[in-house]
């Protein structure tokens, strides 16, 4: 069916390409974890591949230490955006997105995560469509949300070119800046007439070049939520992919590693603040020459009852 | 420390708070102690056992100190050493991110994100990316604080170097055809006041991603790009028909267990209700059977009984039933003296005064009674007994 209707549009779409001229927007992405994900993690990147038809997926890489061979493994794949999740410790996942030859790379701490799975929304659209990117204003900013912005742009806009892509615009990925994270949301067009109740039939498709110009807005656009949903914190940039000097790094961030060791610390807690208590009740109490042993000796006096009556 | 004493005593003339000084102060040097500590460890491992106790941070050492007083001091140490190798362990995990970037962070670009990029006031960024915020630790009740130390990353914030990196791999935007990238930002920041309602958050990024949709809609049409799926396009979903089944089938399941339980509560009032409904309903039934038969019985004795037929009976038939019931005669109303038929009967049968004893046992007459008597079922020619209904039918 795609390729009947490629077919078909094929000859409206030269005529159109050609005076848009300039550069075109080629992009790819390599999509890829490191080894230690879990399933749930394993679910995501594939519904992001699934959403995603310019993309590649890999084999878990075996490294974590050495990313730079993320850039050999995304020349070998003509990729040039690398798109890298990062287990650790089996619980936490941070997201890389990356320019693959010469950067900039961001690193962002995944949470949150919710795959379409286990979401169980209505949604649904086509495999290979292209979404429509809907930007917070806030992306504007700050240069290195600009930065981030543009990366998302590039790995999550489909170009119009790419392979296994579909027609028609069925779904709209959202990100927002709330809470200075970055809320990734996906949502299905809904279209209805206010008449029908159905979706649009065929016969008033929007395949006619010309729009009517009466009623430009006669349907009814809803959304539906697809899945699936996500929050990014940006931790640091790269100047270059995976490697180079950090060019931005977030001081609000605090690693959840941090966050754990905070919580156990503040339980051991307890036990110190008691054990200095006493040693400081110790201190007190030998300074006032209340101790048999150490502290402080009291001058004798002559006339202390000891001495008088001795 | 980077402050001379002559600026730590123009910020004291100028009357900063001593004691959040003091604070900054011992987490700077726990800092710079940790820092220092993971140097010297690297050099030479094996002082690491002699020296633990020197490497520690403050409170590892009082916690030394006490232990040293407690038990030996060999004890004591050796203790220290396990402690600081478990502190190690957790500073590697907290700095293993910043680590590698530690040699490439030049300091001349440090930039504070708040201020602008400009370079004069360079050197006051320099001191305040020393200072430590102290929001996150005051946020903490006193007593949960603990041992936790306050611990800062820097900021690094290089604005020409995220400006030129971005320079380098933009897009086109303006210049491409709307269909080419099909993305748009908001023209107003999305704001959200709590981020923690869950509902208030979705609907505002699912009115962002609407506004957005509406927008991109008519820039398409206007393009001339195809924008909605025709009802007779199939391809391949997002979603397999087998997930969305068991979407759907998750939808039908949450549908039919909210009417389930709908339906339960509804028995449940009904049937609180019924009982109710029932036992009224079941005693006026006995009600009326009650004075149905009361009045019956009342009608038999007034026909029955001679003397009290002779007046008006149709009359009393079918008009004036309630009437008669109404004003039934007491027994002392009876003008003859006599007690109602059926007392005399009861008393012709069971005795009114007189013999009560032996009045049923046999005698001479009731034995000479022969009239019950058969030769044929006496000899038990009559083969067996009949069953009960039967019985009833032959006679």
């Amino acid at each position: 069916m795609a390729a009947v209707y490629k077919s078909l549009s094929k000859s409206d779409k030269k005529d159109e390409d050609k005076p848009a001229g300039g550069k075109k927007n080629k992009q790819r992405v390599l999509i890829l974890s490191s080894r230690g994900v879990t399933y749930r993690h394993r679910h995501l990147m594939n519904d992001l591949y699934s959403l995603l038809p310019h993309s590649r997926k890999d084999a878990k890489l075996d490294t974590k230490t050495k990313l730079y061979q993320l850039n050999e493994l995304a020349e070998l794949y003509n990729c040039n955006n690398v798109f890298f999740f990062e287990a650790r410790k089996g619980k936490d996942l941070y997201a890389w997105m990356s320019k693959a030859p010469n950067g900039p790379t961001v690193k962002m701490h995944l949470q949150n995560l919710h795959t379409m799975e286990e979401l169980h929304f209505t949604g649904n659209c086509l495999k290979g469509s292209r979404p429509i990117l809907s930007f917070d204003a806030a992306f504007d900013k700050q240069p290195h949300l600009r930065v981030i912005k543009e990366l998302f742009l590039h790995i999550f806009a489909v170009p119009k070119g790419a392979r296994k892509v579909k027609p028609f615009a069925d779904h709209v990925m959202g990100f927002t800046i709330a809470d200075g994270k970055i809320w990734i949301r996906c949502y299905q067009i809904n279209e209805t007439e206010p008449g029908k109740q159905k979706p649009s039939a065929d016969g008033e498709m929007d395949v006619d070049q010309a729009p009517k110009k009466g009623k430009p807005d006669e349907t009814n656009v809803s959304l539906v939520e697809i899945g699936p949903r996500l929050v990014l914190t940006p931790i640091v940039i790269l100047e270059s992919s995976f490697g180079g000097p950090v060019i931005y790094e977030n001081k609000e961030f605090v690693s959840p590693n941090q966050v754990r060791a905070d919580l156990r610390l503040a339980k051991a807690g307890r036990y110190n603040r008691r054990s200095e208590q006493g040693l400081e009740r110790k201190v007190k109490r030998g300074d006032l020459g209340l101790n048999t042993e150490g502290g402080r000796k009291k001058p004798k006096d002559a006339l202390d009852d000891k001495v008088l009556f001795a | 420390m980077t402050k001379s004493k002559l600026l730590s005593a123009l910020d004291k003339y100028k009357g900063r708070d001593i004691k959040l000084e003091k604070q900054r102060k011992a987490e700077k040097e726990a800092r710079k102690r940790k820092r220092a500590g993971k140097e010297v460890e690297e050099d030479n491992g094996k002082d690491d056992e002699a020296g633990g106790v020197k490497l520690n941070r403050p409170k590892e050492e009082k916690r030394n100190g006490i232990e040293g007083k407690k038990g030996g001091k060999a004890n004591g140490v050796r203790k220290g050493a396990d402690d600081e190798a478990q502190w190690e362990t957790d500073e590697d995990e907290s700095e293993d991110e910043g680590d590698s970037e530690a040699g490439v962070i030049d300091t001349s670009r440090l930039n504070d994100t708040d201020s602008s990029s400009s370079e004069e006031d360079e050197e006051e960024e320099q001191d305040e990316d020393e200072d430590i915020p102290l929001s996150d630790i005051e946020s903490l009740a006193s007593e949960d604080k603990g041992d936790i130390l306050p611990y800062q990353r820097l900021t690094i914030n290089n604005t020409t170097a995220l400006l030129s990196a971005l320079h380098r791999i933009q897009l086109p935007i303006s210049s491409m055809p709307f269909s080419e990238h099909q993305s748009l930002t908001t023209a107003a920041p999305t704001s959200i006041l709590d981020v923690e309602d869950d509902l208030s958050r979705e609907l505002a990024f699912y009115a962002q991603s609407l506004a957005t949709v509406n927008e991109a809609r008519a820039l398409l049409k206007k393009e001339g790009v195809p924008f909605s799926r025709p009802a007779d396009y199939f391809a391949e979903m997002v979603k397999s028909d087998e997930h969305m089944g068991k979407i759907k089938q998750k939808l039908i399941d949450a549908a039919a267990g909210k009417k389930a339980a709908a339906d339960a509560r509804r028995q449940r009032d009904l049937k609180k209700f019924g009982k109710q409904v029932q036992v009224a309903k079941l005693q006026e039934r006995d009600k009326a059977k009650r004075e149905t038969l009361e009045k019956i019985n009342l009608l038999k004795r007034k026909r029955q009984g001679a003397e009290l037929t002779t007046t008006h009976e149709p009359d009393l038939f079918d008009v004036s039933l309630e009437d008669s019931a109404a004003a039934k005669p007491s027994r002392s109303d009876r003008k003859d003296g006599r007690p109602n038929p059926k007392r005399q009967k009861k008393n012709e049968k069971f005795g009114f005064g007189g013999k009560k004893r032996f009045a049923k046992s046999g005698d001479a007459i009731s034995s000479a009674d022969m009239r019950d008597f058969s030769v044929k079922r006496m000899r038990g020619g009559a083969g067996k007994r009949l069953g009960k209904s039967r019985r009833a039918k032959k006679v």
